[in-house]
Parts: structure tokens; C-alpha cells; sequence
């Protein structure tokens, strides 16, 4: 077994999962009217507070995920590119041989480009519809406020279950990261060699 | 599984409205004192800004208001306007379709756009949504505005504004009699008639809308119809099109083959 997360990154991890899950499930609720998901809530008035607190939570969780993440992510090599190009191997049926990936596999740092991006996003946006900042255009900055945090609340809902997916069912083996933090040395080399020659392992 | 927006179509008794002729107005404001006397709200306190319009603004304790507008005039001194400001009750009302606590604005059966303080969750974006800056919120950070006095109206009585108007300038009734009135008193276009699918306040105006400050077209900001039409809609597309997606990927594919991956070191 070889250390893929350490215990914040795990533990942080979480915080992101529990805070979007609480956030999405509210932010449906505010969306469509739906009174029953109010009432779990404790009424909606009890449930805007937690979706706004749950928000702070998301929102500096994701500010400590850039130390994990954002390094790696930002380098692009022409074997991401590669890997794209053959689909991650996700699309076939056989086994299909994928370029060598670094710590995250080109999805991953694609993947979390989106998330923080989109993170910020409806953070800031929602901390501006809350908020309300003073100034004589308010109404616009609170409408232009709305538009982003529902534009980021349509990417987040496509990408994070995909997220989901990938990191359980379709990859058996993966979610033991979250729990444990370690993998399999010969799981590691299969989907991380760059990191596994990098690292030493 | 939700609720589709309640539109003022769905309304299965006439519909009622108030006729406002700014034409009749002697600008007494009466209208204020009425309606801050039957729905208890307290005065407050403002300064001399050099016009008669006072308080300058709807405010969370101000719900109607009369607008005095100044006018060049050649056979008088000047020409002096005198419009009635409140919420106009829309048909298709932004602050209803950007609320998102369910019962907080409501459409009585008289077609007002009434609210519950309880139910709202002062979260202020009818603030924004709403095409003509009426709602305001209290300390509590809950909305208030006109609410046509719903607890009247349902009892068959006036609204404050209208009973106590000495000159018939605010007129409440059947919005189809409101409107053909006005045209029968020589009014060519009624103003509410038809912008946001009808307003509940319409408006016989002698001159152009902007005059009395009011948009020619009063419309639902373009960011709220996007998001009601393309957004909410794409909110539940797009979890079930990734949930759908991943099932058949699961289905049809199947996770990542690892057979030369043993289970330990």
C-alpha cells in the first residue's frame, strides 16, 4: 500500500462532499418549491441559513483543496492530451492502454479546473446575493449574482455526479482514497506512474 | 414533483384591478394616510428636498406613494403630474418568479400578488425581480409592499387607497369594467392592459408612460426569464442526463478492467 492522501486531504474532502450534498439537495428545494425537502429542512427559513452556512463551509473548503489539487492540475502534458484523446479508456469495453498519468489523470485535473472555477463562482455570487453589497446598482449586481450562481449550480450538478461515478462504481478501488488514503502499489503504478516513478515508490 | 409557476391565468374568478387617472389626482395623498392607517405602518421622518413628493420613495413602511412630477407647461406656470406609485400586481410577476420560498408571495383570487412573512425567507431577490422597484424589506429583512389589502378585498371592501380617494383618481374593481371605463372616458390605451401578461393597477394616462415615470414597456429582467426558461429547466436535465449517463456507462461499459491489479502488495 502506498499513502495517497494524507489525513486533511481526506478529511477536507469530505467537508467539500457534506457541504455540496446539503447545498444541492436545499438548492433543488429553492429552485422547484419543493415544500417536503423544506420540511427535512426544518422549514425553509432554517434551511436558507444552513445553505448558507453550508456555503462558508464549501467555500473555504475549497479554498484549502487548491493546495492539494491546484498544482498538479495546472500541469498540462501532451500526455493528458494523449489520454484525452483516447477517452481515459473509458469508452471501450477491453482493457485499453492510456498514456502514463501523474498524481490526477488529465480528467481529474480537468475535472478540478471545473470545481474550482464554478466553486468560486457560486460562492462569491451567493455570498453577493446574501450579502448585498452597498451601492446604487444593487439590483444588478444581485440579478448578475443569480444568473452566475445558477449557471455554476447547472455545471456543478452534471460534473459532480459524473465525479461521483467515476471515483466508485467505475472505478473499483478508488473510493478506499477517501476512507483509508492509500492504494495499492500496483494500482498506483497502473493509473499513476508518472507519480509512483516521481515519488519513488 | 414541483409546483409550475401560478400564473395570474390560472385565476378562476374575474380578476380584480385598481384604475388610476392621474388626470383626477388633486395630489392629497390621502391614498398614504389610508393605507398607513389600515395596515398600522408608523411615519417616518424625512427633510425638505424641495418637491411636494414626500417621503421621496416607497420604503418597507411606505407602500403607495404619490409621484409629483414637474412638467414644463406654456399656459400654466408649470405642469404638475400627479401619479399614484405602487406594486402593480403584475399578471406574470418577476418578484413571484424569482422567489424561492414557496407560499411567501402568493396570488390571491382576486389576482393581487399578497405575501406571507412567515413563509418568506428574506432572502431579497424580488428586490431585483421585480420590473418596477416596489418591494422593500423590514428590519426583519422580510418583504412588504402593497398588497392591494388582501384582508379587504376578500371581504368584498375596497382597498384602503381607493375607499378613501376623494376624487375617483384610484378606482378598484372588475379589471375588464376598470379598462372599459377608462376607454369610454376618451383614454385611447390603457396602460397595463396587456404588458406582463395584464398589470392589477392600470393606468389611464393622457401622454406618454415616461412622463409619469414608468417604462413604455415594463419588463421582467432578461436574467430572470433566461433562468426561468433555460436554467431551472437544465438544473434537472443535466443531474438526471449525468446520473442517466453513468448507469449506461455501468450498463453498457462497465467500470475499468484491473485484471492484472491484485487485491494487495
Amino acid at each position: 500500500m502506498v499513502k495517497k492522501a494524507n489525513s486533511f486531504e481526506i478529511f477536507n474532502h469530505w467537508l467539500l462532499a457534506v457541504s455540496f450534498f446539503i447545498l444541492t439537495i436545499s438548492g433543488y428545494a429553492f429552485l422547484f418549491h419543493l415544500e417536503q425537502v423544506g420540511s427535512v429542512f426544518g422549514g425553509f427559513n432554517l434551511m436558507k441559513d444552513i445553505h448558507n452556512w453550508a456555503g462558508v463551509v464549501f467555500g473555504v473548503s475549497l479554498v484549502f483543496s487548491i493546495f492539494n489539487y491546484l498544482p498538479v492540475s495546472l500541469k498540462f502534458t501532451s500526455d493528458d492530451f494523449a489520454w484525452f484523446m483516447k477517452g481515459g479508456g473509458y469508452l471501450s469495453k477491453r482493457s485499453v492502454t492510456v498514456p502514463p498519468q501523474d498524481e490526477l489523470n488529465a480528467g481529474q485535473k480537468l475535472y478540478y479546473l471545473v470545481v474550482l472555477l464554478t466553486g468560486i463562482g457560486i460562492s462569491v455570487s451567493g455570498i453577493v446575493i446574501w450579502l448585498r453589497p452597498v451601492a446604487q446598482n444593487v439590483n444588478t449586481w444581485v440579478l448578475f449574482s443569480h444568473l452566475v450562481h445558477n449557471i455554476t449550480f447547472d455545471v456543478m450538478v452534471v460534473a459532480i455526479p459524473v465525479h461521483i461515478y467515476l471515483a466508485t462504481l467505475a472505478n473499483p478501488g478508488t473510493f478506499r482514497i477517501m476512507v483509508y488514503g492509500t492504494v495499492p502499489l500496483s494500482w498506483a503504478k497502473k493509473r499513476h506512474a508518472k507519480w509512483v516513478q516521481r515519488m519513488g515508490f | 414533483m414541483w409546483k409550475r409557476h401560478k400564473g395570474v391565468n390560472a385565476m378562476t374568478q374575474a380578476r380584480k384591478s385598481l384604475l388610476i387617472s392621474p388626470e383626477l389626482c388633486i395630489g392629497c395623498r390621502g391614498c398614504q394616510t389610508a393605507c398607513k392607517s389600515w395596515n398600522q405602518l408608523p411615519g417616518q421622518k424625512t427633510s425638505n428636498t424641495g418637491t411636494f413628493q414626500n417621503p421621496p420613495d416607497l420604503t418597507a413602511t411606505l407602500f403607495n406613494m404619490i409621484r409629483y412630477v414637474e412638467l414644463p407647461s406654456e399656459a400654466n406656470m408649470m405642469r404638475w403630474l400627479f401619479v399614484s406609485r405602487r406594486c402593480m400586481h403584475c399578471g406574470d410577476a418577476g418578484c413571484m418568479k424569482i422567489c424561492p420560498a414557496p407560499g411567501a408571495l402568493y396570488r390571491t383570487k382576486e389576482g393581487a400578488v399578497a405575501f406571507n412573512k412567515e413563509k418568506c425567507i428574506g432572502c431579497k431577490l424580488c428586490v431585483a425581480g421585480c420590473p418596477f422597484d416596489v418591494p422593500r424589506f423590514d428590519e426583519k429583512d422580510k418583504v412588504t409592499k402593497c398588497h392591494l389589502c388582501f384582508d379587504r378585498i376578500a371581504e368584498g371592501l375596497q382597498p384602503a387607497c381607493a375607499k378613501t380617494c376623494p376624487t375617483g383618481a384610484i378606482r378598484y374593481g372588475e379589471r375588464d369594467s376598470m379598462i372599459g371605463s377608462a376607454k369610454k372616458a376618451g383614454y385611447a390605451k390603457v396602460y397595463g392592459d396587456t404588458d406582463l401578461d395584464g398589470l392589477g393597477a392600470v393606468y389611464a394616462f393622457k401622454d406618454a408612460p415616461k412622463l409619469y415615470g414608468l417604462s413604455e414597456k415594463p419588463e421582467i429582467p432578461e436574467s430572470v426569464v433566461f433562468w426561468h426558461k433555460v436554467l431551472k429547466p437544465l438544473a434537472y436535465i443535466g443531474l438526471g442526463g449525468a446520473v442517466a449517463a453513468s448507469l449506461i456507462h455501468y450498463v453498457a461499459i462497465g467500470p475499468k478492467k484491473d485484471e492484472e491489479v491484485k487485491k494487495d502488495e
